[in-house]
């Protein structure tokens, strides 16, 4: 599903410029669950963020299902990305102005799908993650780990193909932090490819492989039982 | 202390390099405009106000109604000043002008023509604050032939002002001594001569004539509170004075002439109203109009608010910004009272910065306005006598203001809510700032109306049918140095290839100058309630074809039937005037003067009606015209039609040398008729100007408003482009708020700006209805111009990486 070769991400600041990837190469294969970890600003969210299409490379191929994106400009690869991709962050980014509901529909709103089947949608994924009795709540009303739920049935409604997660259990404590693992681990069995950056060596064993990264680049790969 | 604040807020100012300059630079340029229109206000209304005794100076007015004709004057009769001095104890002085129009000096072997000239009593220097630089001010006019000249005058012809006692040579033969130089008659007064000649020198000055008004006269009272006593004596004063003469000459009594419907009456004008409140028959120049006061004042105010308004507004808008900041510095312990003073501070820098700029810009363009607005402004001291209090105030007042809102409203945060986020509600957040958007934008809306109804109404103006072709017609305006031969002349121009046609007299329907009203009765019984009375012109037969007059009925004249000397031809205003439905063979009897009896009438026929013909403002109704055939030798008019006027002028030319001397002054009707809309077009430019500069200002403040929006909602915009927002999506989101306010201040503004200029337009008895289509445009263009300046930073959100949004906390 991803191939990327030598990626290379740098940013420049007035003094320095500091290398954020430096000729990473992997690949992950649909179906798949893998695990980033390594050392803080090794590069981790940049590659994540890249992968995602948030942002480009400096250098380097990536191929999303054997489509070459690299050069790809923000409004064709926020095509593809609405359509293909899920996000859930350490801070949740929920928008504040909007209720639970409102947060879970928006990406349906952007794929263009019928106001109807919206709600049957939402209503559908907001049970599956157990937060149906807060749909009309704002998320400042919600605590930690019921916002990461709800972030996650948005990340899932528009049934993605991968899911990406950066720190998803970082702002929780350990329970909520399992559930939120556990549901991955679900929405992983029932076919979705799943990248997640973790400092937690527990929630990596959540995952089949786990890719270290040093320094902008892989160091080494455990493949998990 | 207050250095920490100075230092603090330049450090601000600097990180928002952005923020600042737009707030700076909307402050400036408001400031800048209303600065210029405060110019021009204070200039309308300084109008006199250099006569040190301009509080006790009153001009006598004449108002005369016969039958149903009404006419108001500037001037009264001319043994008027003499006599109310003496009658009245608390009348200090008086003091006649009269206009003597054009004349000729000789300056070595030419003869300039000048156009300001008058003739003035004696007393003129002691009504008058007009400084003598050389020469007795007592008596410089008191001896007949005498003449005080300006400044620059003196300059002109001497190149010295050192002149007492030279000798001028006016009108070719008449000696007049120089007996005085004045300073230049200031710009702002009501009337603007070079050259006043001794009234003595006027033979018909010393008439005793009390039944005719033609001397502008002011009166100097002890006192400026004896005005009332006053205007209540005159009517009584002046049946006194004109009883007999009426007997003798009307062959009627004062309460008979009453009785019939007619008066006669006296009133005062004080000196400083003549400017703008004053449109009367023989005003000495060309008044201004109060109206056009409140409307910049208006405009000006508008401007200062839109200005403030974005100021307002930019700075509540980044203050959300700094919200953390404000929590971070509270839970440090820094006093509510600190962070006033520092939002203050920050504000007041702000404004003075603007303050320089636009006092530094608005005294740059001043030349470029003065040409524009046709004035004369100058910054004097004493204008920086006002100007810097102004400007200190305007830095206090409009700085504490505009920073008033933000400093209270952020130090007022409770320091927990801050850090909670539950203030970076963003921008939805900001009711008053919605309510400020909708006045901003509904001046702006009410602005572009208002431009738009006054630009059409001018152009209507310049394109309105006259009755009449204004073009192609050359007036030699003064043929009646001719004497004698300005009919031989015109004949033999009439010979010239180019020249289709030629008319000599002086009544033309774009000069001001040559009027003249007489009395005619409907019947024999010389009843004054069956009078008219016209304007009436003599002309030649020539009139009507050259200046392309249309006849509704009847004919022309025609120089081959003697008994057209007895013809009039009459306009459509006075046949309705005097209710003929068939005007043609209709007689008319033309008062000579003297007692109303037959034999000092003429009768004449009417032989022909002519279509209406504007030959005043369009302010005010056509009147009624009677002409009749006379040699008045006052200009001599050609309709030409040719491909080389050059070698037709130079021809004219060499033909008028072989006649006189004198140069030939001459000029194109349709100029002399935009000459006496300059006025109008130049209100008209300064208005559209002014507007444009408000409009802009508004959308300054409407751009830095949707970066603000689009920056506090930059998280916002990030997640939503992560979820799969395009950038269609996200600019329609971010503009979707603003247009809504903005279509609600079209709503609210365009009804008023309808009843407003519909108001404006009452003021033109020829106008243009307000189209629905003005408000349309105006509607939509706001639209358009809140949409653009949106779109432009929604755009820039839209297009950045999301992760950049996202990093951005
Ligand atoms: N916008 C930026 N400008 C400059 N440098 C940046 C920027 N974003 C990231 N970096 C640098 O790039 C490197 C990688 O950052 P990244 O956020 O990917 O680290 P990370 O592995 O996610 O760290 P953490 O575990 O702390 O989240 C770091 O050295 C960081 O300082
Ligand atoms: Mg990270």
């Amino acid at each position: 599903m991803i191939k990327i070769t030598n990626l290379e991400k740098f940013y420049r600041t007035e003094e320095v410029e500091t290398i954020a990837l430096n000729k990473l190469s992997m690949e992950v294969n649909t179906g798949e669950f893998v695990a980033i970890m390594g050392p803080s600003g090794c590069g981790k969210s940049t590659l994540l963020n890249i992968l995602g299409m948030l942002d480009d490379p400096d250098a380097g191929s990536y191929v999303f299902n054997g489509v070459e994106i690299a050069h790809f400009n923000e409004r064709k690869r926020a095509d593809l990305r609405k359509h293909n991709i899920g996000f859930v962050f350490q801070s949740f980014n929920l928008i504040d102005e909007l209720t639970v509901f409102e947060n879970v529909e928006l990406p349906l709103i952007y794929t263009g799908v019928s106001s109807a089947d919206r709600v049957k949608r939402v209503e559908e994924v907001l049970d599956k993650m157990q937060i149906m009795h807060r749909r009309n709540h704002y998320p400042q009303q919600l605590s930690g780990g019921q916002q990461q739920r709800v972030a996650i049935a948005r990340a899932v409604v528009n049934k993605p193909k991968l899911i990406l997660a950066d720190e998803p259990t970082g702002n929780l404590d350990s329970s909520n932090g399992n559930d939120v693992m556990e549901l991955l681990t679900d929405l992983n069995e029932q076919g979705t490819t799943i990248i997640m950056v973790t400092h937690s060596e527990h929630d990596a064993r959540y995952s089949h492989r786990i890719i270290r990264l040093l320094d902008g680049q892989t160091v080494m790969e455990n493949i998990m039982v | 202390m207050f250095r920490n604040y100075i230092k603090t807020a330049f450090r601000s100012l600097l990180k928002n390099k952005g923020f600042t300059a737009i707030n700076i630079l909307g402050l400036a340029l408001g400031l800048g405009a209303c600065l210029l229109i405060v110019f021009y206000v204070a200039d309308e209304l300084s109008y006199d106000r250099y006569n040190t005794k301009s509080e006790r100076i009153f001009r006598v007015n004449a108002d005369l109604k016969l039958g149903e004709n009404r006419k108001d004057y500037a001037v009264v009769m001319p043994p008027l000043a003499k006599t109310i001095v003496a009658e009245f104890p608390y009348v200090e002085d008086a003091v006649r002008l009269k206009n003597a129009y054009t004349m000729h000096v000789k300056k070595g072997d030419l003869n300039m023509i000048e156009n300001k000239v008058a003739f003035a009593d004696p007393s003129l220097f002691n009504v008058f604050t007009l400084p003598m630089i050389n020469g007795d001010a007592k008596t410089a006019l008191a001896e007949p032939n005498s003449v005080v000249l300006t400044e620059s005058t003196a300059k002109r012809y001497f190149d010295k002002t050192d002149v007492v006692g030279k000798t001028m040579v006016i009108n070719d033969n008449q000696n007049f001594k120089v007996t005085g130089v004045i300073k230049d008659v200031p710009q702002n007064s009501h009337f603007n001569f070079d050259f006043f000649l001794s009234m003595s020198t006027w033979a018909d000055s010393r008439s005793n004539a009390w039944l005719r008004n033609d001397y502008s006269t002011y009166v100097l009272l002890k006192d400026a509170t004896d005005a009332k006593k006053l205007a209540g004596s005159l009517d009584g004063f002046l049946l006194k004075m004109s009883g007999d003469q009426m007997k003798s000459e009307i062959g009627m009594s004062y309460a008979d002439f009453e009785k019939s419907g007619s008066y006669f009456r006296l009133n005062l004008t004080s000196l400083t109203d003549i400017h703008l409140k004053s449109k009367r028959i023989g005003e000495l120049g060309v008044n201004g109009t109060v109206q056009y006061v409140y409307i910049f004042s208006a405009i000006a105010i508008f401007i200062l608010l839109i200005a403030c308004i974005n100021f307002m507004n930019l700075s509540t808008a980044r203050s959300s910004n700094r919200a953390r900041e404000v929590g971070v510095r509270k839970v440090l312990g820094s006093p509510r009272k600190y962070l006033i003073a520092q939002f203050l501070s920050e504000s007041i820098m702000i404004t003075f910065f603007a303050t320089v700029i636009a006092l530094v810009a608005a005294i740059a363009v001043l030349p470029l306005f003065n040409q524009l607005a046709g004035k004369d402004i100058a910054i004097t001291t004493a204008t920086l006598f006002w100007l810097i209090p102004v400007s200190v105030l305007i830095v206090l007042v409009v700085g504490s203001l505009a920073g008033s809102y933000p400093a209270f409203f952020l130090s007022a945060f409770q320091p927990i809510d801050v850090l909670k986020g539950k203030l970076s509600a963003g921008f939805k957040g900001g009711g008053l700032r919605s309510f400020l958007v909708v006045f901003q934008f509904g001046i702006s809306v009410f602005l572009i109306i208002g431009t738009l109804v006054i630009k059409n109404q001018l152009n209507y103006i310049q394109t309105i049918n006259l009755g009449f072709d204004r073009n192609q017609v050359l007036v030699i305006q003064n043929a009646y140095e001719l004497n004698q031969s300005t009919k031989t002349f015109k004949e033999e121009l009439k010979q010239l290839p180019g020249v289709t046609s030629a008319t000599m007299t002086g009544f033309l329907p774009v000069s001001v100058n040559r009027r003249s009203t007489s009395i005619y009765f409907k019947d024999a019984t010389l009843d004054q309630k069956k009078s008219i009375f016209p304007q009436s012109w003599e002309v030649d037969a020539d009139w009507i074809p050259t200046l392309g007059m249309k006849m509704v009925e009847g004919r022309n004249f025609s120089k081959d039937r003697l008994s057209d000397s007895g013809a009039v031809i009459i306009n459509e205003a006075a046949a309705e005037f005097l209710g003929y439905k068939n005007a043609f063979g209709q007689t008319l009897y033309n008062s000579l003067g003297g007692k109303v009896e037959l034999t000092n009438t003429k009768k004449y026929e009417v032989i022909g009606v002519m279509k209406d013909f504007h030959f005043s403002s369009l302010h005010e109704k056509i009147e009624p015209v009677i002409i009749r055939l006379a040699e008045n030798n006052g200009a001599v008019s050609l309709r030409v039609n040719t491909k080389d006027l050059p070698a037709l002028m130079s021809q004219i030319k060499s033909k008028w040398a072989t006649f006189s001397p004198v140069q030939m002054n001459f000029s194109f009707m349709d100029q002399d008729f935009d000459a006496s809309y300059r006025s109008e077009q130049q209100v008209g430019t300064i208005f559209i100007i002014f507007t444009t500069l408000a409009i802009i200002i508004a959308c300054l403040g409407l751009f830095g408003l949707a970066a603000y929006a689009a920056e506090q909602r930059t998280k916002e915009i990030g997640i939503r482009k992560v979820l799969g927002a395009d950038v269609s999506a996200i600019v329609a989101m971010l503009s979707k708020d603003f247009v809504k306010l903005v279509a609600i201040s079209i709503v609210v503004a365009s009804p008023l700006a309808w009843y407003c200029m519909n108001l404006w337009l009452q003021d033109f008895v020829y106008r243009i209805e307000v189209q629905w289509w003005v408000v349309a445009v105006a509607g939509l263009s706001a639209i358009v111009i809140a949409v653009a300046t949106v779109s432009f930073q929604s755009l820039k959100a839209a297009l950045a990486n999301p992760v950049d949004s996202l990093k951005n906390e």
